[in-house]
């Protein structure tokens, strides 16, 4: 019984968050609607048309790059179960682990892919690099 | 995990290190001559743990890998490919290209992803070692980014991996539906299940994509084709070597020849391999089809060791994959020796005279070639020496009789490369004027023949050294 209580309880907290925090947002932010923003949110991309074109490389690289926190996280949840009964296992296993990807993500940030306008080697601005704005 | 498993797992942690530090050296300075010497001396590095590793083996690392003599023959053989490959790719892309540094991460890790094929003791390993080499091997193909044949080649291989891949991963699952393990063995268990078998020809799907065989093997030409010559080369030797000792190790284990009906699938499919990559070697009027045409037929050759008695197709298999290696790592390599900044050298035209130009590249393609065809003097002939008596103890007559016939074609399109080195150059300019070619790649090379021609002279201390390590049993 108790189990099935811990699920109910879950369902309404999360429906009562989302309810709740719109509500309240309504409650505070300014109203200026505008055809931009009435249009569905897909990460800039045209939502109407027809659905062979061809979209941002540079999602591709986010998408990569998302995978090294991806990663850490699906490690992450295990290694806490078992932190307390190898302590000092445990730690060094996680340093090393997350160096590595830390060794990835500095690899990525020195040569700009965290930036959504790359820099050219030379270091200024990617120029051919249309941004959404520049788009419009 | 004690010290003993950290010693005899030596070979692939020191290769995944190299990964890891040329990345961080990348990160901190993009140099070409740094990152290829880092990567060629953690290759070495790696090469000279395994001969430290003699004591220690053979040993399981938890269920998933087992490190024997045999794993690491293999292991010895990849990783001296790949540093071979590492080499010749520095004078390669010097040429080419403005990035050449993340090649050194690329390769490393493909190499890792081989050794952990080679030393699997479970279809788990096995699947994620062959994810980790076609991943790295996606962006090596396509890393030059000029033409439009890299991407092409890129994305058909990326493809048909992919799809081979879901046959290997679905027959795993049927194996494991069956047994309720992924292990390797008990041996006899897989052939009593419709369920297991299944899996097994699943299994074989993957395994023969990789290895090239007939059904499986049209992205062959293409991929090599357009693929830079030194991966070609990768993807020829190092990534079909790694796969075939898999499937050695796996049949065995399994016993899976004693089902006549996979005695004839296998019978089958060598014959068809080396039948058709000989008859469409033919008419290939581009080297690296031609190579890639002839991979196929060696591969075929290759199963015959496997079908033979494990006594002597065993050490057959070692020492024919061991030539292989050497004569076809050998003709890439000269193959990227020619090649110019904006196309590599392909066409049998630009090799017509290259004897008069070129005398060393012409020599050392020259060797090479005879290796492939199998002719004495060369290490070939000592491979294929050996195939044939394993596959004439164990009388497969079928196989034999198209090795032949193979061999027969082969002579021809080989010649047919030799007689244009040796033409007199035409009066014009050459198709192809050549750089000079860099010391690394000239040093490369020289080995390659120097060991190509030791084998085939005085093969007693490589057969010595089978002997001792890829027959034995586990």
């Amino acid at each position: 019984m108790t189990d099935v209580l811990g699920i109910v309880m879950f369902v309404v907290g999360g429906v009562l968050f989302v309810l709740v925090s719109l509500t309240v947002g309504r409650l505070f932010r300014p109203r200026r609607p505008g055809q931009l923003k009435g249009e569905i949110y897909e990460c800039g991309e045209p939502t109407v048309g027809k659905g062979q074109v061809q979209f941002d490389l540079r999602f591709y690289v986010v998408a990569m790059l998302f995978v090294i926190f991806d990663v850490e996280i699906a490690l992450l949840y295990p290694w806490a179960q078992v932190f307390r009964q190898f302590p000092k296992a445990a730690f060094w296993d996680l340093a090393f682990f997350v160096g590595l990807l830390l060794v990835g993500y500095a690899f990525a940030w020195r040569y700009g892919y965290l930036d959504w306008t790359r820099p050219r080697a030379g270091g200024q601005a990617d120029d051919d690099a249309q941004t959404p704005e520049q788009e419009r | 995990m004690t010290a003993l498993d950290l010693q005899a797992l030596l070979p692939l942690v020191l290769t995944t290190a190299t990964a890891i530090a040329v990345m961080i050296a990348v990160t901190i300075t993009r140099r070409h001559g740094l990152a290829a010497w880092l990567c060629a001396a953690g290759l070495a590095a790696a090469i000279a743990s395994i001969a430290s590793a003699r004591e220690c083996a053979p040993r399981h690392i938890s269920d998933l890998l087992v490190i024997d003599s045999f794993a690491r023959f293999y292991s010895g053989l990849i990783l001296a490919g790949s540093l071979v490959v590492a080499v010749l790719s520095y004078g390669y892309l010097k040429l080419r290209t403005d990035r050449h540094e993340e090649y050194y991460i690329l390769l490393p890790l493909a190499a890792v992803g081989s050794l952990v094929i080679v030393c699997s003791a479970n279809l788990l390993a096995f699947l994620l070692g062959l994810e980790l080499l076609s991943i790295c091997l996606f962006a090596l193909i396509a890393y030059r980014r000029t033409g439009r044949g890299d991407l092409e080649a890129a994305v058909k291989y990326l493809i048909l991996a992919g799809a081979s891949s879901a046959f290997a991963v679905f027959g795993a699952a049927l194996i494991y539906a069956d047994r309720g393990s992924l292990a390797f063995g008990p041996p006899g268990l897989a052939l009593s299940s419709p369920v297991a078998l299944a899996g097994i020809a699943a299994l074989l799907v993957g395994v023969g994509f990789k290895l090239a065989l007939v059904p499986f093997h049209f992205w062959t030409p293409d991929v090599y084709q357009g693929a830079p010559a030194p991966i070609a080369g990768f993807i020829a030797t190092v990534s079909k070597g790694a796969v075939f000792a898999l499937a050695l190790r796996y049949l065995s284990t399994e016993n899976l020849l004693a089902d006549g009906r996979i005695i004839w699938l296998l019978t089958a499919i060598a014959a068809a391999s080396m039948l058709a990559g000989n008859l469409l070697a033919l008419r290939q009027d581009n080297v690296k089809r031609m190579l890639a045409y002839s991979s196929i037929a060696h591969v075929g050759y290759l199963l015959i060791a496997l079908l033979a008695s494990a006594s002597l197709g065993r050490p057959a298999a070692a020492i024919y994959l061991t030539a292989y290696f050497l004569a076809s790592l050998g003709a890439f390599g000269v193959v990227g020796a020619l090649s110019q900044p904006t196309r590599d050298a392909d066409a049998l035209a630009d090799y017509r005279g290259l004897a008069w130009r070129r005398p060393f590249l012409a020599f050392t393609l020259t060797a090479m070639l005879l290796s492939l065809a199998g002719l004495p003097l060369t290490a070939g002939f000592v491979g294929k020496l050996s195939l044939v008596f394993s596959g004439v103890s164990s009388a497969l007559w079928l196989l034999l009789s198209a090795l032949v016939l193979g061999s027969v074609i082969s002579i021809f399109y080989y010649l047919r490369l030799l007689a244009a080195l040796f033409a007199t150059p035409p009066a014009s300019e050459p198709a192809i004027s050549s750089p000079n070619t860099p010391w690394p790649t000239t040093a490369a090379l020289l080995f390659l023949t120097v060991a190509l021609l030791a084998i085939g002279l005085w093969p007693a201390p490589l057969l010595d050294l089978i002997q001792k390590m890829a027959v034995a049993a586990w």
